[in-house]
């Protein structure tokens, strides 16, 4: 019986019955199908890739700032000044963030901040402000012992800034987490140098009765034209409000020269707020700071003597 | 007579009506209610803790810790037990700097500030599962879903209520991870005594401290400025700290008034007498401890 499910075997026979000139055609437009297919995938995975940011000098957004900046102020107004419970983080949180989200984050202005500010408006008591020049370590350690005084990082606005970066960029609603705007070598109207210049503004302005300013005796400048205590804040005391500004200049313990008070930039200081009918008094190496500074060193002679 | 009969009985039905409406507004418990926006503060905090203060701690997961966390929010407020917080514990849990620790009873504002935000020393409070709960409270409903926001028990209403729990949990843990000199700060003017017998610091943690991890304990007897001294290194319940640190074998030394701290709390009381320099020196000799016998083995 012949078996006809089966062909003979016959050596190398090709599969297909086609002339070479096709075979040739068909290779061109498989490899053009393959390089369509990569063309397109590739088109894709651009085209949904989110948009790059701009490179900046400086550090970008901290990470996870929205959270923090909503658990600090929960922290602040449930516990640390529970007077403010009524004041809406959520609202004040999406506040902030839309001050410098899609914008150009060289480009901020007071405006930006205004609904911002109008939601975490506070009152601090007369003669309980606290400025600071070049004393950041040591003014925040005493406002923590002392905490009926402010710093501006002990009102809400402040708390919830302090320490943190941030920048948006005008093509994107993301915040720009590779690099921000460095205030130097990129710009000074940078979302996060506006918003100390507008809060510190505000702070000053708000001041009233005795206002306090602690001031590095050990520094060459140790009144800083240029500092933001001089450019904003001490400008913009109220006269009206504002009688008198006190400061207290600390030198480095272990190297105390001589009167600080004396010094010529502080004499500088004080011309201007003569001018602006402020009375300025001095005082050097005040002795409750003094004492916290000893906290550091308790060996050095002038923790061990009786001042 | 009448009028003021019927008043009268006006008055006591009005009375009963109030005294249940009165003790439905009253709180069940002892304790604070359930912070508001916990969830909020903890991410916050969480987020907080991970990226600024310790950049090597950047691979914590803050969602996955909450998580972790609020499985006792769903827990009747009285069967809430410290293993309850393993997870939670395992997942934020971090390495203590050599030396660094820093114990304490009844002067919590004053460690805080003394520590300086870890740079200092790190408390409880000053580790990420210390500082999530810092000065927090949270339990759910008696007999319900959802959270009590108006009280919450305390030691004294139930003793596996939520917060204590949570911070003895807290505390064992931070003891087993503590290593090298351990610290201890003392209130020396609580007139309960400076070393509470019964608390955090002797049922939570000193049972929990790892002897072959730890050089020595030094304890600081701190007196209130301008407050009696009622106990003081060698005395009363201090005594008994001693004592039983010295029978578990280890080395201490006790100082009264540690001079740092000292300094620390004259800020604020520049001008007392306690604060004039010189006399704060004298009283500051550290007292050791004779420990007479073998010496502690240390591997």
């Amino acid at each position: 019986m012949a078996d006809h499910r089966f062909r003979p075997v016959s050596g190398e026979k090709p599969c297909c019955d086609i002339s070479k000139k096709a075979r040739i055609c068909l290779c061109v437009v498989f490899g053009l199908l393959v390089v369509v297919i990569i063309a397109v995938v590739v088109g894709i995975v651009m085209w949904r890739q989110p948009p790059q940011h701009q490179e900046w000098k400086g550090a970008g957004t901290t990470a996870h700032f929205y959270e923090i900046i909503l658990g600090r102020c929960y922290t602040y107004t449930q516990i640390v000044r529970p007077e403010l419970g009524h004041k809406d983080c959520q609202k004040i949180g999406k506040a902030f963030t839309n001050a410098f989200l899609s914008k150009d984050p060289c480009g901020s202005t007071e405006q930006d901040y205004q609904p911002l500010m109008e939601l975490t408006n506070q009152t601090v008591p007369c003669d309980k402000t606290l400025l600071w020049s070049k004393t950041n370590e040591l003014v925040h350690e005493y406002a923590w012992v002392q905490r009926e005084l402010f710093t501006l990082e002990n009102t809400l606005l402040g708390y919830m800034g302090d320490g943190l970066r941030w920048c948006g960029d005008l093509g994107s609603s993301e915040m720009n987490y590779q690099s921000c705007p460095d205030r130097r070598k990129d710009c000074s109207n940078n979302s996060v140098s506006v918003f100390w210049n507008t809060v510190s503004k505000r702070f000053a302005e708000d001041a009233c009765g005795v206002v306090h300013v602690l001031l590095n005796g050990s520094v060459h400048n140790t009144f800083d034209e240029r500092s933001t205590f001089a450019r904003v804040e001490v400008f913009n005391l109220h006269p009206e409000k504002v009688h008198t500004l006190q400061a207290w200049v600390m030198q480095d313990i272990r190297n105390i020269s001589s009167d600080s008070c004396s010094d010529a930039s502080i004499k500088n200081l004080k011309l201007i707020l003569s001018k602006r009918n402020i009375t300025f008094t001095c005082e050097d190496n005040y002795r409750p700071i003094r004492f916290l500074q000893c906290v550091k060193y308790p060996e050095h002679s002038s923790c061990r003597s009786k001042i | 007579m009448a009028a003021l009969g019927r008043a009268s009985s006006l008055l006591s039905l009005l009375a009963l009506l109030l005294v249940p409406a009165a003790g439905a507004g009253g709180a069940r418990w002892r304790g604070e209610g359930t912070s508001p926006h916990l969830r909020s503060i903890f991410l916050g905090r969480c987020a907080e803790y991970s990226s600024l203060l310790s950049p090597e701690l950047r691979d914590k997961n803050c969602t996955a810790i909450w998580e972790a966390f609020k499985v006792v929010l769903d827990k009747d407020p009285c069967s809430v037990f410290p293993s309850d917080y393993e997870l939670f514990i395992s997942l934020s849990r971090h390495s203590i700097p050599r030396d660094k620790s820093l114990f304490w009873e009844n002067n919590h504002l004053l460690v805080t500030s003394y520590a300086e935000n870890a740079r200092r020393f790190m408390p409880l409070c000053d580790v990420l599962y210390g500082r999530i709960g810092d000065f927090l409270s949270w339990c759910r409903q008696e007999n319900a879903s959802g959270l009590d926001y108006r009280s919450c028990p305390t030691s004294e209403d139930c003793e596996n209520n939520p917060v204590d729990s949570y911070w003895k949990m807290a505390s064992m843990q931070y003891s087993r991870d503590s290593t090298g000199v351990i610290h201890v700060m003392l209130n020396g003017s609580e007139p309960k005594g400076a070393y509470p017998v019964k608390g955090f610091f002797a049922d939570f943690e000193i049972p929990y401290l790892q002897k072959d991890k730890i050089t020595r304990i030094e304890i600081w007897v701190m007196h209130e400025i301008g407050r009696p001294k009622v106990e003081s290194c060698g005395e009363g319940s201090v005594k008994i700290l001693e004592e039983r640190l010295e029978k578990m074998g280890f080395q201490y030394r006790c100082i009264n008034d540690h001079l740092p701290v000292k300094l620390l709390m004259c800020v604020d009381h520049s001008t007392h007498p306690d604060c004039a320099l010189n006399s704060m020196i004298l009283h500051t000799r550290p007292r050791t401890c004779g420990c007479g016998g073998s010496p502690v083995l240390l591997h």
